[in-house]
């Protein structure tokens, strides 16, 4: 029993690790809250709906056109708006992400009603056992599998190429950056993309698992909230540690309390992890 | 009796020691300088005073009381002022408003009304020859303004005591001969002052005392040509400069 | 300057007199209309407290309404207190909830504050959502006010304008006195407010309380007028960027600003929702995004300014790019 919560919330907890790590990018580069992240992994869930509902192409395959897709709007979106405005005080970037949170959302809304949708493929209700005690949804494994394979590839981009030290180093020091010879505002532009881009591989693995509808950023964006608080701002490992704990926490919380007390466990998490330990459970006390 | 007096303090930064058991007194009325490198923990001892964080170890009594481990407000309203090293004004308010915000909530703070303390803050405007800027921004002052106005908002709070944390740092000769003479003003006018500077005619012109910090310890105490001729202070810290900057 | 102050107390009291007299020369729903407006002028104005002059930006204002609401349904339909009881009461908890969440929370500064403020929010959301006495998703009726329609859209129409009149009369006497300083202080530079012998832990926790004030009482007439209340609409957080974007639109940190915010965005959104039955929303993003990237500091600034030209609104995009 308890092996079988625990396993269910890790395995929700890599989804939750893959929307936070997009979030704790931008954020932790640009000092932007990304409030409008959770319409991005709608948008990405919608990009794996339609190509599976129209052309037929298996959601796991959709996963290079939804990242893709999302990568160039994240990109445009940083590029042409929010680059305009990046140096003003971070509550005018919040802001502004609100505003965009809004349009995106509202304009899903026109563009494919508020019907809750779902992307229903063939194996989706496969799964096996694991000795007598422990089942396990296959679908839910392979995603977790790829929010590895994704975070490995979002780790070597970040730490082992060019563009990784010019995001690293504009993070550091702006203006120092720039000085040395970054181009800022093509790093940013990129950052962005990168984030937007593993919101988008979200969206697409959440469309596998759950219903969507173009409403469904909203709790989203809160529950990347709480896992980077949780994990902490600075480090990839924040993220996954941070997701995991809140997928075993909810887990075990709606096991033991019912399920509608999910949101409450996470927001009561949140407060208390902002007021006890600031920068997270990997940093150090305040 | 000291007004000031600080035994064996220490801060430790996870683990780093920032100030080593540092021990010293401020006499009533004296100008007590202290001098050291970068990074000698000179800003620290200025910010364990004020309450910015308590010392490690150790403890600091002023009038005889003891003020390690209260707030900043609190040790602000007792009569210690402080001025920051990097000026921290508030940018979004006229220079007058600026300076009374010390006054208001300063040491006499309780007993003056908002208009008393506008009067007051024309008053100290007046005292450091920024009386014809009082209606600008404080974002729009330029580094000598900055550092007076930063002077003038600790001076409103009516203190008995003021840090001054590299006030003439940036500042160009001319300018500095005229901190001297407003510094030996505000001792004229009762003011204690221990003054933390880099600028070395400062402190000969200044300071009745001086004592030295170097990698968080005290190394020297005393009048200040005995000190500056210490041959552990040239050694550790003056050497070439000083030479440089008296001669 | 004192001819000055005189002008604008006479043009103040004319405005005053207007909205007070307005409702008596038009129908019922442009009365409805005028409430609403009212109802956002005072919780934009609250924020404005705690936002705009202590540069606190709180993401979880409208818990401050949805506990207002609440305390005045409960308290009159299980505790069967009158209005007028459950509306101080209304307040006063809000108020006082302020202080206990506050004190932790305002040691965050920026995006951290920010965020636990809407965390606060959203866990209170789902706490009513599965208490008894708040009779979680179901929602909860409240008694109906005895009156005839029309006494009713006066009712609610005047003890809106009368809390937006406390609001901004308790905002003006505070600026003015030293609390108000200690404040913007803190907004400018907390560490200096701090050195300089302000007590900021109990100035922006006074703050916090205050806003939660108004806040809340609005929510008590929300709750009265609307006689029945659910978790979602009393606590979403789309209330809390409503009064956000009307202080920045209006102007943070100016008296008057969130009012003006408040009537101008009621008023764009309603034309929109008219000519737009779906996209309307759709137009309230572009306003949002458009206002912050070229009028960052509001309309009220654009008006004491007066320097209505292109530069002007390329002011902050010339600055902060990059």
């Amino acid at each position: 029993m308890l092996a079988q919560i625990v396993i269910n919330g890790i395995l929700k907890g890599g989804l939750y690790a893959l929307m936070a790590m997009g979030m704790s990018l931008i954020w932790g580069v640009m000092d932007i809250i990304n409030i409008a992240h959770g319409s991005f992994i709608m948008l990405g869930a919608f990009t794996t709906y339609w190509l599976f509902t129209l052309l037929g192409i298996d959601p796991f395959v959709s996963l290079i056109f939804s990242i893709s897709i999302l990568f160039v709007i994240g990109y445009g979106i940083q590029k042409y708006l929010i680059n305009l405005i990046i140096r003003a005080s971070a509550f005018i970037t919040l802001i502004l992400a609100f505003g965009i949170e809004i349009f995106i959302n509202n304009a899903a809304l026109v563009a494919w009603t508020a019907d809750v949708r779902k992307v229903k493929v063939a194996y989706g209700a496969s799964n096996f056992s694991l000795g007598d005690w422990v089942t396990i949804p296959t679908v839910r494994l392979l995603a977790f599998m790829l929010v590895i394979v994704i975070g490995t590839i979002f780790f070597f981009i970040l730490n082992r190429t060019d563009l990784g030290r010019s995001i690293r180093s504009t993070a550091q020091d702006l203006d120092a950056a720039q000085l040395v010879g970054v181009d800022v505002a093509r790093t940013y532009a990129l950052t962005f993309g990168l984030g937007v881009g593993a919101a988008g591989a979200a969206g697409t693995l959440w469309s596998i698992l759950f219903p969507i509808s173009p409403m469904m950023g909203g709790i989203l964006t809160l529950k990347s909230f709480v896992v980077v608080i949780i994990g902490g701002l600075g480090s990839m490992l924040g993220p996954i540690l941070g997701g995991l704990t809140l997928g075993v926490a909810e887990a075990m919380g709606s096991t033991w309390f019912g399920s509608t007390y999910e949101n409450l466990i996470s927001f009561t998490i949140l407060v208390l992890v902002l007021i006890l330990r600031p920068k997270g459970i990997l940093g150090g006390a305040d | 009796m000291a007004i000031l007096q600080a035994n064996r303090i220490s801060k430790h930064f996870d683990g780093l020691v920032a100030v080593n058991k540092v021990s010293f007194v401020l006499n009533p009325g004296e100008i007590l300088g202290l001098i050291g490198p970068n990074g000698a923990g000179k800003t620290t001892v200025v910010n364990m005073i004020a309450g910015v964080y308590p010392p490690t170890e150790g403890e600091i009594h002023f009038k005889g009381k003891p003020i390690h481990g209260l707030k900043p407000y609190r040790i602000g309203r007792m009569g210690i002022a402080r001025t920051f090293q990097v000026v921290k004004p508030f940018p979004g308010m006229t220079v007058k408003e600026n300076v009374a915000v010390g006054a208001m909530f300063g040491a006499r703070g309780k007993r003056r009304s908002a208009k008393e303390a506008m009067e007051k803050a024309e008053e100290v405007l007046e005292f450091v020859g920024l009386a014809d800027q009082k209606d600008r921004r404080a974002d729009q002052l330029g580094v000598a303004f900055r550092k007076r106005l930063e002077m003038a908002k600790a001076l409103a709070m009516s203190p008995d005591v003021v840090l001054f944390d590299e006030v003439m740092a940036g500042l160009n000769f001319g300018e500095i001969d005229q901190a001297v003479q407003m510094i030996q003003k505000i001792r004229h006018s009762g003011i204690t002052i221990l003054v933390i500077e880099h600028v070395m005619r400062a402190i000969k012109n200044l300071c009745d005392r001086v004592f030295v910090l170097h990698h968080g310890e005290k190394i020297a105490d005393g009048p200040v040509e005995e000190v500056l001729n210490d041959e552990n202070v040239i050694k550790a810290y003056l050497g070439k400069r000083f030479k440089e900057l008296t001669h | 300057m004192k001819h000055n102050a005189l002008r604008s107390f006479f043009i103040c009291g004319l405005i005053l007199i207007g909205m007070a007299l307005f409702p008596l020369f038009t129908n019922n729903f442009i009365i409805r209309f005028g409430t609403d407006i009212l109802m956002f002028a005072i919780m934009a104005s609250a924020w404005n407290i705690i936002g705009g002059y202590t540069g606190y930006a709180s993401f979880g204002n409208v818990v401050f309404f949805g506990i207002g609401a609440y305390t005045t349904a409960v308290l009159m339909e299980k505790a069967g207190f009158g209005f007028a009881l459950a509306y101080a009461s209304s307040g006063l908890l809000a108020a006082v909830f302020a202080i206990l969440v506050g004190l932790p929370v305002l040691r965050l500064r920026g995006h951290y504050f920010a965020i636990a403020t809407l965390g606060v929010a959203e866990a209170m959301k789902a706490l009513v959502q599965n208490l008894e006495i708040t009779e979680g998703n179901s929602g909860i009726y409240l008694p109906m006010l005895d009156m005839s329609v029309r006494g009713q859209y006066y009712f609610f129409f005047y003890m809106m304008l009368a809390t937006l009149v406390a609001c901004l009369l308790t905002t003006y006497i505070l600026l003015n006195a030293k609390f108000g300083y200690s404040l913007i202080a803190i907004r400018e530079d907390e560490d200096a407010a701090n050195s300089v012998g302000i007590n900021t832990t109990y100035a922006k926790t006074m703050a916090f309380s205050l806003s939660a004030l108004f806040t809340g009482f609005a929510g008590s007439i929300y709750a009265y007028q609307q006689a029945f209340i659910k978790p979602e609409p009393a606590f979403t957080v789309h209330t809390t960027v409503k009064m956000i974007v009307m202080a920045v639109f209006g102007g943070m940190g100016k008296l008057f600003g969130p009012l003006l915010g408040a009537f101008s965005i009621e008023v764009i959104s309603e034309i929109l929702s008219d000519h737009f039955l779906v996209a309307h929303a759709l137009f309230f993003g572009t306003i949002v995004i458009l206002a912050i990237v070229f009028t960052p500091k509001g309309i009220m600034d654009i008006i004491t300014e007066r320097k209505l030209n292109v530069s002007y609104f390329l002011e902050n995009i010339r600055k902060h790019r990059v």
